[in-house]
């Protein structure tokens, strides 16, 4: 009898994903489900994708190329020119090009023709006078006026048609006449052009049309069934492994919870990577099928590197989509206490996947620098972007914009960041997970918690963590929502949806859970003297200030005048506001209103449902990250979430350093505040630049004023933090 | 080698909670095999999987093998082994492969690894069907793996919360009789079960514990203090007035 040595870190991950493997091979069911249906699913939507394009085309043909022209000539030189037309278009060497493959001319007097015409027993009537044919054979330049239906508008192929017979008798005449003056017919002939190895050009181009939409849609199709290979390996190594009641064995095993999550989340992983790799295989096989079904004609599709590049790059960027699925599935199955339970939870998620993923195929999402980062999201616009890069099109006027600006650093940068985000994610949802896997209410609760939902729930003096996230989701479906029925105008617009997103929800949701308002609001004064209070606002008063600067100076850094129109047209809107009003309009709308609302809000119920009342520093910090990414998730525009985030972090801390939601309130109305009391005592020629969009650097003054007020806030803060009783800490 | 002293359990229920350990205090010296017995929702099997590390103590402590569950779980976890009435097998894998799986867990070379399934399997009686997965065996047979699975590490001592009652009459004294054995090779044994005959003339010593209180800890004799009936009138004996009050 002895201890076993050397437990947990790697050796028991892999043994756990070794174990969990070996039981995934076992399930033939899951296996096919997972690794063998994606390869007949392509074939058989190619193939009705195929038959719809080729459909397509056909309707087209029939629609485009129509090679029928009936034309009815009368006047006293009809029959001639009539002649000459039968003439031109049995010579020799054939007729002209674009010549009408069923040519019909009828002779009729002119009212007869127009009787024709608008019958629809005739295309086009010509009236051919007395003198037309002296005139072609001549020197002069004769008149035709082409009458065509009034009644029934001709397809665009009678035009065309018309004008090929009758550049056919003007080129005759025109050779003639060179003949006659002694010149040969290549005077006039410079170029003869001839296409070889072509395809019939209008069934090219109607697929290359649509092919651009089809092969984003396969990208974000390739992003959710990578993603759903991760749901049944998921669902069996927590939820599954609870009904079996051998989770427990786990649990006790000499290693950690996140040792245990990382060992089951290689497993999902490394499935979800071959359902990756399945997938891609079939498109590739698919594609190269298709390739030899449909007419792609030059210049569409790529050249032999560009294929290998574009695949490989969508390949590295998918692992992120593999890596953020599994921990994802992960995290959602731990909470689950059965297989059932956790294949409901997980209905939301394969939705949730599909809007982030379809997201990337929006117009303007190729010039959003930053989407990259955004998880589903990032790695189809990579792949896209890479597709677009590669791309050996020669038509450019039919790439979008965003096609056309890609360069290669874009890409690498994308990518970089795609890959560094989705390790992020995953890392973050791993933690997560740990936490959720040993936790004992989730682990031993019993069948009742689910079907208790709707009952209300006995008082409690703090938001569980189920309610922190139903807040949070509430708030940004009444964002949402309240845009609406919102009003146009900014000011109400801006009241509106601080009361539909934050007050309404966190009323209700307090009401409904009856819980302790001070302790989940931290509504306490900021120490146990007057000195301390005054000293930990002015440190949040000077840390709100600094950020904001700081926050500028490194986004114009960052961005410069960069920004995305939304962006642009919030700034102007809201210099307008604070420069048609007085300043303690614009400071009260701006800055003190978000901060009282966004507060109780975020760094009330969020922080305080996710930290608990006394949280280890472990999970304050998990808790401080997580409600910072909510609160900058909330602010909607890519270009401010960067510092919103860093702000939620800085609150979050202070709100749990302090166990007061004052000096939070504080810093973030002066955060808020410094932007609108610098517009209103800005010079006309300083917004002109501004508005301008010029500038890519704040002035010397404004960095050392942000720097200096960000170590005064912290000194300051450690200075009325000194000192203080564990109780008061 | 399990010294529990004052231990506390609180769960959340709704809104409130419930003290599902009440001030416990025991010790169970090596090679002791010890019953831990009481009716449903005494405490039982919190203070056991508080014990496995499965649940945090609210107060007070419990020292398994030397170690604190609470400052060194994975400690504790070394030196123990688990097995729940609701323990499972997983279904797809043979009982060779769970054993090589929890081997690699505990840091056994492939030598040792391969030495330990082959002297479970004899002692344990696997053989028969050490290469059938789990999902096929009977009962009994997955009792036998999971217990053989909770000593895979040659765990000094073996924490067993109600290992018979899935098992009949047959399979229920084959194990009991096994862990007789691995209590004469030194081992530490707390084990709960409702049936208490099983157990009367196999434990050193019971501990009797109701409303998440030890009410009575000592041996056979000194339970049932020369009363007729055996354990399970003293059993009766200590229980009936606490429920009665």
């Amino acid at each position: 009898m002895n201890a076993s040595q050397h437990t947990g870190g790697w050796a028991a991950r892999l043994a756990i994903a070794r174990r969990d493997l070996l039981e995934f091979i076992r399930d033939r069911r899951a296996v096919f489900i997972t690794l063998v249906m994606p390869m007949a699913m392509y074939p058989l939507l190619a193939l009705s994708s195929t038959l719809g394009i080729r459909s397509a085309i056909t309707e087209l043909d029939n629609r485009e190329a129509v090679t029928r022209l009936d034309l009815v000539l009368s006047g006293n030189d009809a029959e001639s020119f009539a002649a000459r037309v039968a003439g031109i278009a049995s010579r020799s060497e054939g007729p002209p090009e674009g010549w009408p493959g069923n040519l019909t001319i009828r002779l009729a007097d002119e009212a007869d023709a127009l009787s024709l015409i608008d019958e629809g027993g005739a295309d086009a009537s010509i009236v051919i006078d007395r003198g037309t044919m002296a005139g072609l054979d001549g020197d002069g330049t004769v008149s035709l006026d082409v009458r065509l239906s009034t009644v029934r508008p001709p397809g665009r192929h009678v035009r065309d048609h018309v004008v090929t017979v009758l550049r056919g008798v003007a080129d005759e005449a025109k050779i003639a006449r060179l003949a006659r003056a002694g010149l040969p017919a290549s005077l006039v002939e410079p170029i003869r052009i001839g296409f070889s190895g072509v395809d019939d050009p209008s069934r090219a181009s109607a697929v290359r049309e649509i092919l651009p939409t089809a092969v984003a849609a396969v990208l974000v199709l390739l992003a959710l069934l990578t993603a759903t290979g991760a749901f049944y390996p998921a669902i069996d190594a927590i939820a599954g492994e609870k009904e079996r009641g051998t989770i427990e064995t786990l649990l006790i095993a000499p290693c950690t919870p996140f040792d245990t999550v990382c060992g089951k989340f290689l497993a999902v992983f490394a499935v979800t990577l071959a359902t990756l790799l399945a997938n891609a295989l079939s498109i590739a096989l698919t594609a190269s099928v298709l390739v030899r079904l449909l007419p792609l004609g030059p210049g569409s599709g790529l050249h032999a590197g560009g294929a290998a590049a574009c695949v490989l790059i969508t390949l590295v960027a998918y692992l992120g989509v593999a890596a953020i699925a599994a921990a994802l599935c992960l995290a959602v199955t731990a909470a689950s206490k059965s297989a059932k339970e956790a294949q409901n939870t997980l209905t939301p998620v394969v939705m949730l996947i599909a809007a982030l993923a379809a997201s990337a195929l929006l117009p303007a999402a190729g010039t959003r620098r930053w989407l990259p980062v955004v998880p589903f999201t990032g790695q189809v616009a990579v792949a896209r972007a890479t597709l677009g890069l590669f791309s050996d099109r020669s038509d450019d006027d039919a790439r979008t914009a965003a096609e056309a600006t890609v360069q290669p650093p874009d890409i690498v940068f994308g990518l970089t960041a795609s890959l560094v985000s989705s390790a992020l994610f995953t890392w973050l949802l791993l933690h997560l997970t740990a936490g959720l896997i040993s936790d004992e209410e989730i682990l031993f609760r019993g069948p009742d918690a689910a079907a208790s939902g709707l009952r209300r729930p006995r008082p409690q003096r703090i938001p569980s963590i189920g309610q922190g996230f139903a807040a949070t989701l509430a708030g940004f479906a009444a964002l949402w929502y309240s845009q609406g029925f919102s009003p146009e105008e900014f000011v109400p617009a801006l009241l509106v949806q601080q009361a539909s997103a934050v007050l309404v929800p966190l009323a209700v949701m307090a009401w409904w859970q009856r819980i302790d308002t001070r302790a989940t609001y931290s509504l306490r004064w900021p120490g146990s003297s007057g000195s301390r209070v005054a000293a930990t606002c002015a440190a949040a008063l000077l840390l709100g200030v600094g950020l904001f600067l700081a926050g500028a100076a490194v986004a114009l850094a960052a961005w410069g005048g960069d920004v995305s129109a939304e962006a642009r047209q919030l700034a102007e809107r809201l210099v307008a506001l604070v420069r048609g009003a007085p300043a303690w309009h614009g400071v009260l709308l701006l800055a003190v209103m978000p901060a009282v609302c966004e507060e109780l809000l975020f760094r009330g119920w969020v922080l305080s449902s996710f930290a608990g009342e006394r949280p280890a520093p472990r999970r304050a910090c998990v808790a401080v990250v997580v409600q910072a990414a909510a609160f900058a998730a909330f602010h909607l525009l890519p270009e401010r979430m960067p510092q919103t985030f860093v702000l939620g972090l800085v609150l979050g801390g202070l709100t749990l350093a302090t166990r007061s939601i004052l000096p939070a309130m504080i810093a973030h109305a002066a955060h808020n505040a410094t932007p609108v009391l610098l517009i209103t005592t800005a010079s006309a020629g300083d917004l002109a630049s501004l508005e301008a969009g010029g500038a890519t650097a704040l002035p010397p003054w404004v960095v050392a004023t942000a720097i200096g007020c960000l170590a005064g806030g912290g000194l300051l803060l450690v200075a009325a933090r000194q000192g203080l009783s564990t109780r008061d800490r | 080698m399990i010294d529990v002293v004052e231990l506390v359990k609180e769960y959340r229920s709704g809104g409130g909670t419930v003290r599902a350990v009440d001030g416990v205090s025991f010790s169970v010296r090596q090679g002791e095999m010890v019953g831990l017995l009481g009716g449903n929702g005494a405490g039982k099997t919190t203070t056991m999987r508080t014990l496995a590390t499965l649940l945090k103590p609210t107060s007070g402590t419990a020292v398994v093998a030397g170690r604190d569950v609470r400052r060194d779980p994975i400690g504790v976890r070394r030196s123990m082994g688990y097995v729940s009435a609701t323990t499972g097998v997983p279904d797809r894998l043979t009982p060779r492969e769970l054993l090589d799986s929890f081997g690699r867990l505990h840091g056994l070379g492939p030598n040792r690894r391969g030495e330990q399934t082959a002297r479970l399997t004899e002692t344990l009686d696997l053989g028969s069907f050490i290469d059938r997965p789990c999902g096929r065996l009977s009962s009994g047979q997955r009792q036998r793996v999971s217990l053989a699975r909770a000593l895979v590490h040659d765990p000094a001592v073996l924490v067993l919360d109600e290992p018979t009652s899935a098992l009949d009459v047959l399979g229920s004294r084959d194990l009991l009789e096994l862990l007789a054995t691995l209590r004469a090779e030194g081992r530490t044994i707390l084990l709960s079960t409702h049936r208490l005959h099983e157990i009367e003339h196999r434990c050193d010593r019971f501990l009797i514990i109701s409303a998440g209180r030890i009410l009575a800890d000592g041996t056979l004799d000194a339970l049932t203090d020369g009363r007729q009936g055996g354990l399970e009138e003293a059993f009766f004996a200590t229980v009936q007035p606490e429920a009665a009050s």
